[in-house]
């Protein structure tokens, strides 16, 4: 411990360059993971966050809201199918509206039946009553959406009063209202005078008792191939970019987190080959080998730990800075997990270093060959 | 005709903590050409010191340094360096080779590093190697070479440039008597068949018989 | 010089690993980079290859086909503006394709564009029922001759060949004449379809002499503020998530670079305190600290060009390894080169850092110190 710490305060720049480093590193990392999640969160927040437990697509709409349509033929079929409890008709829409006094664009969802489509659970307010009222995603109460808020519809002038908050509900990665079914139709036909009544976009199904949500899904799947159904958790997971997100992702997760085991396990090696000399000496005089490779390890662990504090530190501010424009959260799971991944991987990487550690020879104190 | 080094009235001083070191104490010394002067005295004499201060590796505190007519007394590092390029050798007691050229290359190094002469210093090189009994371990690294031929290569380095002087640190004292003495001569017959000059630092007596003179020096000051 | 290069040679151990993580890192970059490209890419092809110099929504649609109109009387206006040669509709839908041969759930993600004004690369507009198909859909199973099926109604559309580089929002487009294109949305979105003669954009281009920026503002002012007329760049930059993609991915390329910089100064800072020894030699035979410090750059300089043309095989490789579909990447040459750049001003930069160290060498240390 003693070796360990007098060294790295002797020779500070270099430890402090690979504390540095590591740090960025680290930020890195726990910055792209908050990213990821929140990428997430932002196109299928709404999915998950909604009451249904099962939701009923038609195929054509390839698993986005926007782009399915249940024909009265489709419903009927979905509605027939065994094991259905209740059934609640989904609207959904992009449009362009007025709020806080710019103009933005806004997901509007509407359900007919609470509980299937509807928030799950509001953060703030209450539900709409009426087709005049939404519950808004909570990120963006700042930017107009607040409880107490009116959104106008462009073109047309409809408006929707905010009166509840809902967060990680958006859908699109932007402001996101839920309003009743008929706030919804209210809303198309603002917009469109022409449109004519528009057809839901998905039901909202809850099993009948004795049924759970994947044989339900099997069920109503058996009764069209032009209907697809989901349970809640499958439908975020399978929307369009959820799984391409994923995987560039984790290509570059495993990229960064290589960096540093092999940038720790090289800074190691050369360092112990270079302080050969004074190693040589201390295993003469009696030191242990194991004493100093306890020392390498010790300092592999101050170094690792010392990086990922300053990741942390940078991360930090970030996550509360950014928290609207990005949506960046402090991701507690991922700060432990990762600590403990690059904490191991540092371990492994002086295991080289370790090695030529155990190899000195005592003897070559004596013919100067380790003294420079 | 002018001597190869005058040493003035030379004066080194340290600061060291509160209190002032004196390494070099009024040193007058004068070597003419083709002069080999051995400086002998105990560690911690200042010999270090007063050879560092003719090579120009070292700025004297007060006092006057002449090297092959230059007074660099006053040089700027900038023009110490391209000074030493010139006019000094140095064959130092260890770590005197770079270790990952051959024993050819570490001749040429100086060419690279300053005057670029490029086929003259190669045709150089080659000769002294040759001189030196080199010619068949011209191609191997310094970890190839026993202690003796490695400081041969050394003394072959700080002659490339033609020097006026060359400044030896102890070259035997990592030898075993009988080398030391095949070293040693050999110093001898290189500079006096070139007219350099040469000041050898060391603290065995045994040496100074290869010397035209020996000069001891003792807490910095000196005595001839 | 040939001093710092023969150090490489003869003694490649230690440098072959900082080249290691270099390599790593090189790879991060071009890969971050290319993703950015590629999504970029994926996202704005079909308007990039517009063959015109402006793009003219609705100016309530906030630059997205889907909320835009034109209808024939602003077209009129648009077309009456001096300074516009031509105009063309340009409409949208985008829908499931059902391709012969993949599973009843297994659709195809499609833009149909109906056009006028024909894009870069792609041919006039076909005959009815006809389409040209992005290359992107030859995974999904289409092929030349193929009649597929789009949308809830099943409108049947005949691929008659395929183009390249037009892809929009991440989904293979096909190219159709007007006619088939509002059939098609008719059949398919009954509360979104459109007039005879209205279209969802127009893609103008203007006379010869004309400066293209007068000619929008002219347009919008024509049109009394009902257009917003773009530049085909500006209408790029307004696709949702092109800005903030940019932004996001350059700052975290500038991080990596960052780390880049620290790896060479860590790397060369360990060096450097190895040689202390060998400089003041070095200086004492008469060596310039600058002629030291270029060895050390020239070094630095060699083991990041070796990592970046490594990431570089590795990068083209790692692009023909994924499938098309599953992560958006580009890796193109034009990408790569910037990477490089750089890197290697990353590596400069890094070394700066044991610049002081070597000119702090002193030449007399090299005698006598030992004892």
């Amino acid at each position: 411990m003693f070796l360990a710490l007098k060294e790295m305060r002797r020779a500070k720049v270099r430890f402090g360059l690979l504390i540095v480093a590591i740090g960025m590193l680290v930020f890195l990392i726990l910055f792209q993971q908050s990213l990821q999640n929140s990428l997430l969160r932002g196109f299928t927040g709404a999915l998950r966050s909604q009451s249904a437990p099962v939701l009923v697509y038609s195929t054509d709409g390839q698993r986005t809201l926007q782009a399915s349509v249940l024909t009265p033929e489709l419903e009927g079929l979905a509605r027939a199918a065994d094991g259905v409890g209740v059934v609640g008709r989904i609207g959904q829409g992009t449009f362009t509206v007025t709020a806080g006094g710019s103009i933005a664009e806004a997901s509007l969802v509407g359900y007919d039946t609470v509980g299937l489509g509807s928030p799950e659970q509001l953060d703030e307010g209450r539900l709409p009553e009426g087709p005049g009222e939404a519950v808004a995603s909570a990120e963006d109460a700042d930017d107009g959406f607040d409880v107490g808020d009116v959104v106008t519809i462009e073109p047309g002038g409809d408006e929707l009063t905010v009166v509840g908050l809902v967060e990680d509900a958006q859908l699109n990665v932007g402001p996101t209202l839920f309003v009743t079914y008929d706030g919804y139709v209210a809303a198309v036909a603002a917009r469109n005078p022409d449109a004519g009544t528009p057809l839901p976009n998905a039901l909202g199904v809850a099993p009948a008792d004795g049924t759970g949500p994947a044989e339900l899904v099997a069920s109503i799947d058996a009764q069209s191939d032009d209907l697809d159904a989901l349970t809640r958790d499958q439908a975020a997971d399978e929307a369009p970019g959820v799984s391409q997100v994923r995987q560039s992702f984790q290509v570059i997760f495993l990229l960064y987190a290589l960096v540093v085991p092999f940038v720790t396990g090289l800074f190691f090696l050369i360092v112990t080959v270079q302080k050969s000399g004074a190693l040589t000496l201390l295993r003469a005089i009696g030191a242990p080998g194991r004493r100093l490779v306890a020392a390498l390890l010790v300092q592999v662990v101050v170094i690792v730990g010392l990086g990922l504090l300053v990741g942390i530190a940078l991360y930090t501010p970030l996550t509360v800075i950014s928290a609207t424009a990005l949506g960046i959260r402090f991701e507690t799971t991922a700060v432990i997990g990762w600590s403990v991944v690059l904490l191991v991987l540092g371990l492994v990487s002086s295991l080289l270093a370790a090695r030529r550690v155990l190899a000195i020879d005592p003897v070559l104190a004596t013919t100067g060959v380790g003294l420079r | 005709m002018t001597a190869t080094l005058e040493l003035r009235a030379v004066r080194k001083v340290y600061e060291v903590a509160d209190t002032e070191v004196v390494a070099l104490d009024h040193a007058e010394l004068t070597i003419e050409r083709g002069e080999i002067v051995a400086l002998v005295g105990p560690s911690g004499s200042g010999k270090t010191t007063l050879c560092s201060i003719a090579g120009g590796l070292l700025t004297p505190t007060s006092g006057t340094v002449n090297v092959g007519g230059q007074d660099i007394s006053g040089y700027s590092p900038k023009q110490l360096t391209a000074f030493r390029q010139e006019k000094v050798g140095f064959v130092f007691q260890a770590v005197n080779l770079v270790p990952f050229l051959t024993a050819r290359e570490n001749l040429l190094v100086v060419d690279e590093l300053g005057r670029r002469t490029g086929t003259a210093a190669r045709r150089r090189a080659e000769e002294l190697l040759d001189d030196l009994g080199l010619a068949d371990r011209a191609q191997n690294l310094p970890a190839q070479l026993s202690g003796g031929q490695r400081q041969r290569v050394a003394i072959g380095r700080s002659l490339m440039n033609e020097p006026d002087l060359v400044l030896f640190d102890e070259p035997t004292s990592a030898l075993d008597t009988h080398l030391g003495e095949q070293v040693m001569a050999l110093i001898r017959s290189e500079l006096n068949g070139r007219g350099t000059a040469a000041v050898v630092v060391t603290h065995d007596d045994r040496m100074s018989q290869y010397c035209d003179r020996v000069v001891r020096i003792v807490d910095g000051v000196l005595t001839q | 010089m040939r001093l710092a290069l023969r150090e490489l040679l003869r003694r490649p151990g230690r440098f072959v690993t900082a080249t290691i993580i270099l390599t790593l890192v090189a790879v991060l970059v071009m890969f971050l980079g290319g993703l950015l490209d590629g999504l970029i890419r994926s996202s704005t092809d079909a308007v990039r290859a517009q063959d015109g110099d402006l793009i003219v929504y609705s100016s309530t649609a906030q630059s997205s086909f889907l909320r835009s109109r034109i209808d024939a009387d602003t077209r009129a206006t648009v077309g009456a503006v001096p300074g516009v040669a031509v105009s063309g509709g340009l409409g949208l839908v985008q829908l499931g394709a059902r391709v012969p041969g993949n599973g009843p759930r297994d659709l195809a993600a499609t833009a149909l564009f109906g056009y006028e004004l024909a894009p870069v690369g792609v041919p006039d507009p076909p005959g009815p029922g006809e389409v040209f198909a992005d290359d992107v859909l030859r995974a999904d199973g289409v092929e030349v001759g193929m009649e597929i099926l789009l949308g809830p109604a099943r409108s049947a559309v005949t691929v008659i060949g395929f183009v390249a580089d037009t892809t929009y929002s991440g989904q293979g487009s096909l190219w159709a004449s007007a006619a088939t294109w509002r059939e098609v949305l008719a059949a398919n979105r009954p509360d979104e379809q459109l007039g005879d003669d209205v279209f969802q954009a127009l893609v103008v281009r203007a006379a010869d002499d004309a400066d293209v920026a007068e000619v929008a503002a002219a347009i919008d002012a024509a049109s009394a503020g009902a257009t917003e007329s773009l530049t085909i760049t500006q209408a790029v930059d307004a696709i949702p998530g092109v800005e903030q993609q940019r932004s996001t991915f350059n700052q975290i390329i500038g991080v990596t670079i960052a780390i880049a910089v620290v790896v060479v100064a860590l790397f060369f800072a360990l060096l450097t305190v190895e040689r202390l020894g060998l400089y003041g030699v070095l200086k004492a035979i008469g060596a310039r600290s600058r002629t030291l410090f270029a060895g050390l750059v020239v070094q630095a300089l060699v083991v990041t060009a070796g990592a970046v043309i490594i990431a570089g095989g590795l990068a083209l490789l790692l692009d023909a390894a994924i499938p098309p579909g599953s992560i958006p990447l580009d890796i193109s040459p034009r990408r790569i080169l910037t990477s490089a750049v750089l890197l290697l001003g990353a590596a400069v930069v890094g070394c700066a850092f044991s610049l002081r160290r070597v000119l702090r060498v002193d030449p007399a240390s090299a005698i006598g110190t030992i004892s």
